[in-house]
């Protein structure tokens, strides 16, 4: 593994404004309700992170419902922008949170391939090299000409991971891609992220699926709201994730 | 000295070599988007992209019939008058209310993806124009087979494209980011597009109204239709303040309407 930074976070915090039902005198529910404007409050769904990433690193992020795995990627991955702190990410950096829900339903594969490549900053020609990998790693090949919203939630996940892993990526940040898919897709998936870890590609990993974690992972982060609770390996991750109090 | 010349030089050609990669990709991004879009829209239809040409036509026939005689009785060559008014009332109308929408539609693209999200914008744009095009040769058309129009004025017509298209995407930037933050966006859009339709002279002309004038020299397509009138029907070079109204509307319009959706941009992922 390089000891090349490749993401650096240093006391990032990310601040969002929400809708809440607030204690309101008859007045001002009525003006509420005639406005439509609901009331807001500020939270802070990550609170002063900091970590680094070296080139090639894998990394299983975990964390319950809400810890704030998926705004963290998000935040990563610039499609958020933090409120506080620095960050530095470096090369291509390619994200799959939820991708498999945004896919064009009306649209064939090829269709959807095409324009998802190209929105990972691929060109045309290249997306032509590469769309039998695509096909081969998912398994699609038959459906090529087939329209998304015809698609079973795992065979989305596939496709979805596949345009990911080939879309050249320096960084690859995934959120629960191994949801749906089965045994046998999980199988080859991994041992295809494990090979691109160990070419240099940096992989972040949201996951509920400790065996994914514990197996595959260099190291882990624990979340708990908002906050590193804990930062190495991943089997010490889990294990603190584990004594975590269910509810607050 | 030379040398330190010699080293700019490459910089600058580096520099310009990587903002021209960058407006490459991202010009194949919005076309790409705009393929898929294109296709969306016509997924499943019989007509296609006729149906773009159907309804201004339908727009163009029913109210030549109506106001012909009254109306547009003094006005020369009614026909092709009314018909420019009608596509170039549409080609704006069409792609404002497309991007009105644009960001809320592909809100879990945006909250997935990191990607310019200009894109989304001139890829309607595209699509927008290639349909505007297709109009302007089938009118033309028109115009000459049915009511004996000279249409070589049309060559010219790139000329008011140009700043027209300008002018549409800035409005579409400013739309696109305040339907973020405005909910209502979109029905406060459809009944100020009502008024524009009634208070630009697109079927009626302004004659000696001055207040009706008034009001339109603060109108932004009465420029473009006026100005595609005079160059395209009459084949006379317009009135200097009309060109000049023309450019600085869509100056001030982009400006306004990109800096605005670039201030709001970082915070779009986070509001849809």
């Amino acid at each position: 593994m390089s000891s090349e930074k490749i993401i650096v976070l240093e006391k990032v915090s990310k601040k969002f404004d929400i809708g809440f039902k607030k204690k309101q005198s008859a007045l001002g529910k009525l003006l509420s309700m005639v406005s439509g404007r609901e009331q807001k409050k500020t939270i802070w769904p990550i609170q002063e992170i900091t970590f680094s990433v070296k080139k090639g690193e894998f990394i299983g992020l975990i964390g319950k419902n809400g810890s704030g795995k998926s705004t963290l990627l998000r935040i990563i991955a610039e499609i958020y922008q933090k409120n506080k702190g620095n960050l530095r990410v470096t090369g291509k950096v390619v994200s799959l949170i939820n991708l498999q829900q945004g896919f064009r339903y009306r649209l064939t594969m090829k269709d959807n391939i095409y324009l998802y490549c190209t929105l990972f900053g691929m060109e045309s020609n290249e997306i032509s090299i590469t769309i039998d990998s695509i096909l081969d790693f998912s398994g699609l090949q038959d459906f090529l000409d087939t329209k998304v919203y015809q698609f079973s939630n795992g065979m989305l996940q596939r496709l979805a991971l596949a345009i990911g892993i080939y879309s050249n990526p320096d960084v690859l940040l995934l959120d629960e891609v191994f949801e749906s898919s089965d045994e046998e897709f999980t199988f080859a998936a991994r041992k295809k992220l494990r090979e691109l870890s160990a070419k240099g590609i940096t992989i972040i990993l949201a996951s509920h699926d400790f065996r994914i974690i514990s197996e595959d992972a260099s190291r882990g982060i624990l979340l708990d709201s908002g906050k590193i609770i804990f930062d190495g390996s991943p089997a010490k991750a889990i294990n603190a994730y584990r004594k975590l109090p269910h509810s607050k | 000295m030379a040398t330190k010349r010699l080293k700019i030089i490459p910089l600058s050609l580096f520099v310009m070599s990587a903002h021209i990669s960058g407006l490459r990709a991202f010009l194949g991004t919005s076309f790409q988007i705009a393929k898929a879009e294109f296709k969306l829209k016509n997924e499943g239809s019989y007509l296609g992209i006729f149906w773009y040409l159907l309804s201004p036509l339908l727009t163009f026939i029913i109210l030549f019939l109506v106001f012909s005689d009254r109306l547009g009785g003094g006005i020369p060559n009614y026909a092709g008058y009314l018909l420019i008014g009608v596509i170039i009332f549409n080609f704006f109308i069409r792609i404002t209310k497309e991007n009105a929408k644009v960001i809320l539609v592909n809100a879990l693209l945006i909250k997935s993806v990191n990607f310019p999200r200009e894109s989304l914008i001139i890829a309607n744009l595209f699509n927008a124009v290639v349909s505007h095009l297709i109009e302007i040769v089938l009118f033309s058309f028109i115009l000459a087979f049915f009511f004996g129009t000279n249409i070589t004025g049309f060559l010219f017509y790139p000329l008011i494209l140009i700043p027209l298209v300008i002018f549409a995407i800035g409005i579409s930037f400013f739309l696109s980011a305040m339907t973020i933050y405005v909910n209502d966006l979109d029905n406060i859009w459809a009944f100020v597009t009502t008024l524009i339709w009634l208070g630009t002279p697109i079927f009626y002309e302004v004659g000696g109204q001055t207040k009706l004038l008034a009001v339109n020299l603060f109108n932004p397509l009465f420029y473009f239709i006026t100005l595609a009138r005079e160059v395209i029907l009459y084949q006379r070079l317009p009135e200097l303040n009309f060109m000049v109204g023309a450019v600085i509307f869509s100056a001030v319009s982009f400006f306004v309407g990109y800096f605005i959706f670039s201030r709001l941009n970082r915070k779009i992922a986070e509001l849809i």
